[in-house]
């Protein structure tokens, strides 16, 4: 949703480059869109919903200008066609990774899970409350806690090491410590 | 409180049973299996007899290989899904 709004200028920058129709703002148009499939060409490519309609006005105006139009490229010639891409200076190796992890991206989606899990109150939740004390837990819900985390950080957390963890700052800790994640 | 070497048992009962019913790939049974597994675990929790609670997890393992014998004759015979999945 985010990338779709930041290109919203873009397509008005586009289409009226188109509709005045000079060499100028082909040229303009051209750059734009350069930058446009930049960023286009990061992971959340096939999430981004650009619209056909954005396309379709796009790939005349560069068709005359440049004869590689990328925008009117299906998206899987995009993928396997390196050379065109290369040929704007984009050199894009996708790897399938997240975002790398930090303490704060770590400490969002363990509050994250903790606050979609149906026994806690996302109000009362903190980051220091205990899940027995403050939360109102049993033993059973923290082990329903720790197997969402399971899920969610994609690795298994031993019943040993798991029956300590009883915060969700603690938890952090310990997923970080795993993941070699520090300051 | 029961004796910590139970507990454990316990709750590495829970949590294989737990993972085990998620895997019934059909909704109905794999709902059923969930809530069923949570709702006995609770019920037996206040359980302090030592003999009771053996028998409890020793009742548990055979629930346990019998839900992972369903999920694998349910895997093998998948059904079409169904309008809630």
């Amino acid at each position: 949703m985010m990338r779709m709004r930041s290109l919203e200028p873009l397509t008005w920058i586009l289409l009226t480059g188109v509709s005045s129709g000079s060499r100028l703002s082909y040229n303009m148009a051209a750059r734009v869109l350069q930058q446009c499939v930049r960023s286009l060409a990061r992971p959340s490519l096939r999430l981004c919903p650009v619209s056909a309609a954005l396309r379709a006005a796009v790939a005349p105006a560069v068709g005359v200008h440049r004869p590689v139009s990328f925008a009117a490229d299906s998206r899987r010639t995009r993928w396997l066609g390196q050379s065109r891409i290369s040929s704007v200076g984009v050199l894009c190796r996708q790897y399938g990774d997240l975002p790398p992890l930090t303490l704060e991206t770590i400490k969002d989606r363990v509050m994250y899970v903790l606050k979609l899990y149906d026994k806690i109150n996302p109000e009362k939740l903190q980051e220091t409350s205990h899940f027995m004390k403050d939360l109102g837990l049993d033993s059973l819900d923290q082990v329903e806690i720790i197997m969402a985390m399971e899920d969610e950080f994609g690795f298994e957390i031993p019943d040993a090491e798991a029956e300590k963890l009883m915060s969700p700052e603690e938890i952090v800790q310990y997923i970080a410590d795993k993941k070699d994640v520090y300051e | 409180m029961m004796a910590a070497s139970s507990r454990s048992q316990v709750i590495s009962l829970y949590k294989a049973m737990v993972k085990a019913s998620s895997r019934f790939p059909s909704y109905n049974y794999r709902t059923y299996a969930l809530r069923r597994v949570r709702d006995a675990f609770r019920a037996n929790g206040k359980v302090e007899d030592p003999r009771a609670v053996e028998k409890l997890l020793e009742e548990g393992q055979q629930m346990l290989a019998l839900i992972q014998r369903q999920v694998s004759i349910g895997q093998m015979y998948g059904a079409q899904r169904t309008v809630v999945e």
